[in-house]
């Protein structure tokens, strides 16, 4: 439940209404995970319906509501912190499964299949790289883009792995 | 404007049936302004190619150029490669009863530069990557990080057009290996010819083009056109 979590941990940093709180998770995600205001306000009324928010009496100047966290939703935020997160319903990759079924099938060229993606994986971390250079919105932001820096680096250190493991079964 | 350029360079390491061909006819254009990285597993002619490419080792066939001169036909080519060439390798060799700016003003004084110039030089580029406060430090008071970024000075040092890096991020941090790599990307965009040598994926991505050589040829390339999308 990473947005209805997200947002109480923004709305843990003091009360805010839903506009300024998509701004805010967008920023910190590097907008790898985009938000739309109907998604915010869906999630917020939910959490207010479980009693982990709960908007002021009054709408602010420009008529919008403004939420607080409730004790419980500081307890449920602290909750989800002090929890790891575990990797069970990982989609499957379809990368992987390709690379499999190549080995098995007789005609395809595995070695080829291996350069092409190995260069797509290279020109998306070189992607990512500048998109880091060019990080502005602070230190959230340049770790979310870290972390997909790292997974593109797995990849290629695995289709590096796949190419020498192949060469010594030939 | 072309700084180093390799044309079907081949290298053979020994003869006869026990001969070693470390690199097989490998053709290269490093630009001034562009970072090209270079991978491949070990024994895929990854270092061959630098050394080459920074007239450390003299090719079987083929022709290396910097900065427009024929290395077979140089003359002084201890010469050339001082005045042009910085070299950054994973063992330091940082000279460990040296200061750092020491360290860094050294190859300036091997070129004849007076010592009050050559610290001025040396000052300079320390300032430039960010450690002038280290300057009066000898190695072994330094982190690894530190003494990296150190070794990069002394290889920037005085108006060197072409850099060869062979894992500069050697045994650093992934936080630390970014800032080196953050220093080599500043003076590829000032203007030098950056080619480096790693075996990970991570510091490749800094680079315009990433090179991939296996069994001393290169298998595939990311393409120079997204330089000019950048």
């Amino acid at each position: 439940m990473p947005v209805r979590h997200g947002l109480l941990a923004l709305l843990s940093g003091g009360p805010r209404h839903g506009y300024q709180l998509r701004l805010e998770f967008e920023a910190s995600t590097g907008a790898t995970w985009p938000l739309n205001i109907g998604q915010v306000y869906t999630t917020l009324s939910r959490l207010e319906r479980d009693g982990l928010v709960a908007p002021a009496a009054e709408s602010d100047e420009q008529g919008r509501v403004v939420y607080t966290i409730t004790a419980a939703g500081r307890e449920e935020m602290e909750r989800w912190f002090s929890t790891p997160v575990v990797q069970s319903d990982r989609p499957r990759d379809e990368l992987v499964v390709k690379l499999a079924m190549a080995v098995a099938a007789k005609e395809v060229d595995v070695s080829e299949v291996i350069h092409l993606q190995r260069t797509a994986t290279m020109r998306t971390l070189q992607q990512l790289t500048r998109a880091k250079r060019a990080a502005t919105e602070g230190v959230a932001q340049r770790l979310v883009l870290d972390s997909m820096i790292f997974q593109a680096e797995a990849e290629q250190r695995w289709l590096d792995h796949c190419e020498s493991v192949l060469k010594e079964e030939r | 404007m072309t700084v180093v350029r390799l044309a079907e360079v081949s290298r053979v390491h020994g003869e006869g049936a026990t001969a070693v061909h470390a690199l097989k006819g490998v053709s290269l254009d490093v630009e001034a302004g562009e970072l090209v990285a270079v991978m491949g597993p070990s024994g895929s002619g990854k270092s061959t190619l630098l050394n080459l490419a920074g007239g450390l080792d003299r090719p079987t066939s083929g022709t290396v150029h910097i900065g427009g001169h024929d290395l077979a036909t140089t003359r002084d080519l201890a010469s050339l490669r001082r005045r042009e060439v910085g070299y950054v390798f994973q063992d330091l060799n940082l000279i460990p009863s040296l200061t750092a700016v020491e360290n860094v003003m050294l190859p300036r004084e091997l070129d004849g530069v007076r010592s009050r110039r050559a610290r001025e030089e040396a000052m300079a580029v320390l300032a430039e990557i960010e450690v002038a406060d280290l300057a009066d430090r000898f190695p072994e008071e330094l982190s690894g990080g530190q003494r990296q970024r150190v070794a990069i000075a002394r290889a920037l040092v005085g108006a060197r057009c072409l850099l060869l890096a062979d894992e500069p991020t050697g045994a650093l941090d992934t936080r630390t290996g970014d800032e080196i790599l953050q220093v080599l990307r500043a003076r590829c965009d000032a203007g030098a010819a950056v080619l480096l040598v790693t075996h990970e994926p991570r510091y490749a991505a800094w680079a315009d083009r990433v090179v991939f050589l296996r069994d001393g040829t290169i298998a595939d390339a990311t393409d120079r056109s997204l330089v000019s999308a950048r």
